[in-house]
């Protein structure tokens, strides 16, 4: 009796306070969905009150899908902005993983100069990169255009040359902090802090790579290409699957950098707009929160599925 | 056979090479915030400045003074080491208990405690304020930051402790049971100093994640729990006119963190798969 029971008693701390973590505010939200409910509102102050009285059915959730003005924006940017950023980690992380998976001079420290931007904090990422880098006038961007357009002045004055480049005209340092652009800048620092993440996971992946295999392949003849084709590539099939499926479930909830970035102007992902509609729309907010937790639990059901696989074993 | 090897000792060093350079470019923005960091605020946007300047520490010396770094900094270190203590204190025993008894359930257990974890936390966030601020009134002390650290990262904890409490083999904690110890002598005597190296990795990865949350601790503080990452986002827009100083206490803030990071760049690949890439 008791040896069933300690075990169980040690769990239940942990069991019963993740339950209400995760219980509590979501059947808040998932309520909250359900009725008029908003902060300040002098003409219906009743709405301020989540009372059961307010009740609004799937109201809330019409408004968001078809009336509110940024839903579908900020659904788009908050895929477009996951897309890239995994599109671009995978590749940099495999190249990166399967460059570093050598025995050089100095691997030591080159893993550590690699893996450091991942440690770096999300707020001290957006800072450092839209001001220090990206700025067009002040920052690394601006002062490089403004180099290069030097660079062309001076070349003009040169007799036979000058004419050539009188032709090129002054260049313009991209913005980073207008609408169409602080997405780029936001996937471009999500990607150097990211990348190192999963060249750390594949380079885990690649040392239990079967090497005898590799060198018969080596003896037959195989190029390098179909050897990182035809044995690397499905041995690092898991491991990819498994970096993706944890990125997107980080980034689809991204905030501190989109914040930062553009202060969510033209450029909202989903969790910025909930934060907008949480100023005063709490039903509109709940309602797209629990949109946001249908998007990420498409994701996380596979995660799990796979991770819970390879539990066992 | 000699022209082979010739061959691939010239592509070694260009493939060395190009590690080198690839890792200095990733590593390069780091560098440029601590370089400028050394800078005056007038030189920071200085191009003729750009590579050459006085290097002063004032900008260090005046943080306290600028950005009163120090209050957020030990709100920040308050936070993160109560909240990996309380993750251990509840995570240790769960964990063993499933690394060592596990029953039908512990996987589903498991894998539901994972999935706390991928609940988009904006989703919930009125519900947060409201339920800190009004109800239980706790919003922006260090008790509900700690509170909060400590849960969105139990789940990885005891995941962590999970693989390496599976790595001891099960015959010394049944051999201690035959002898009459008590479960609290078991993971004192036994578990603690066996896996104490897998709980040290597990308590400084917690430590980072928790020093580097931004969403909860930027939420739920206003200014007597606020810890670094909100000191740095209520800074974000300086328009260039303190680049050197906003560089200083940034390095300030990553710094330890980033160390403390190559330390434990093994755990992570554990941490964050949860076991499931070896």
């Amino acid at each position: 009796m008791s040896k069933r029971r300690i075990p169980r008693l040690l769990q239940t701390p942990a069991v019963v306070l993740l339950l209400l973590w995760m219980l509590v505010p979501l059947s808040m939200t998932l309520y909250f969905s359900f009725i008029r409910y908003v902060l300040n509102s002098t003409r219906r102050p009743e709405w301020t009150t989540p009372s059961i009285s307010n009740w609004r059915g799937f109201g809330n959730y019409e408004y968001v899908l078809f009336s509110a003005r940024d839903f579908w924006l900020a659904v788009q940017n908050s895929l477009f902005i996951v897309v890239c950023i995994l599109i671009f980690t995978v590749i940099l992380g495999l190249a990166l993983a399967i460059l570093v998976n050598r025995t050089f001079p100095g691997r030591g420290i080159v893993r550590v100069l690699l893996i450091s931007p991942f440690f770096v904090m999300p707020a001290v990422n957006a800072v450092l990169w839209i001001n220090m880098i990206l700025d067009p006038v002040l920052g690394l961007n601006g002062l490089a255009v403004g180099g290069i357009n030097n660079v062309i002045a001076g070349l003009r004055e040169f007799p036979v040359l000058g004419a050539f480049f009188s032709m090129w005209p002054e260049f313009e340092p991209v913005s980073f902090r207008a609408t169409q652009t602080s997405a780029y800048a936001v996937i471009m620092m999500v990607t150097w802090q990211w990348t190192p993440f999963a060249v750390l996971i594949f380079m885990t992946s690649l040392q239990s790579e079967d090497e005898q295999q590799k060198e018969a392949a080596i003896l037959d003849g195989a190029s390098a290409w179909s050897r990182f084709r035809n044995l690397t590539l499905p041995h690092l099939a898991r491991p990819i699957a498994i970096v993706v499926m944890i990125q997107s479930i980080f980034h689809l909830s991204l905030y501190a950098e989109i914040e930062i970035v553009s202060r969510g102007n033209g450029n909202k992902n989903l969790p910025y707009l909930i934060g907008e509609f949480t100023t005063n729309n709490i039903g509109a907010a709940s309602a797209a929160g629990i949109f946001a937790v249908i998007l990420a639990n498409i994701v996380a059901i596979f995660l799990l599925r796979m991770v819970g696989k390879s539990l066992m074993d | 056979m000699a022209a082979v090897a010739q061959k691939s000792r010239f592509g070694g060093a260009f493939w060395t090479v190009l590690a080198w350079v690839v890792a200095l470019i990733f590593f390069f923005p780091i560098f440029w915030m601590v370089f400028t960091s050394f800078k005056t605020d007038a030189d920071a946007v200085k191009p003729e400045h750009l590579l050459f300047f006085k290097p002063t520490l004032d900008n260090y010396l005046n943080m306290t003074e600028n950005y009163d770094y120090w209050r957020f900094a030990i709100n920040s270190v308050i936070t993160a080491s109560f909240a990996t203590l309380f993750a251990l204190i509840v995570g240790v025993p769960c964990a063993y208990a499933m690394a060592f008894n596990p029953s039908r359930h512990t996987k589903d257990v498991l894998v539901w405690m994972l999935s706390t974890k991928m609940l988009p936390a904006a989703a919930v966030l009125y519900p947060m304020t409201f339920l800190t601020k009004n109800f239980l009134d706790v919003f922006d002390t260090h008790f509900l930051v700690i509170l909060v650290l400590c849960l969105i990262n139990l789940p990885i904890v005891i995941w962590m402790l999970f693989t390496y409490f599976k790595e001891i083999p099960k015959e010394i904690i049944e051999a201690g049971k035959m002898d009459g110890v008590s479960t609290w002598g078991e993971i004192k005597d036994i578990l603690i100093p066996l896996a104490w190296g897998g709980m040290a990795s597990t308590a400084l990865l917690t430590f980072i994640f928790c020093w580097n949350e931004a969403y909860w601790t930027v939420r739920l503080t206003t200014t007597e729990a606020a810890t670094l990452s909100k000191l740095i986002e209520g800074n974000r827009a300086p328009e260039g006119l303190f680049f050197g100083r906003l560089s200083a206490v940034s390095t300030a803030a990553v710094g330890p963190i980033v160390i403390l990071g190559w330390f434990c760049q093994k755990q992570l690949v554990r941490g964050l798969t949860f076991g499931a890439v070896k």
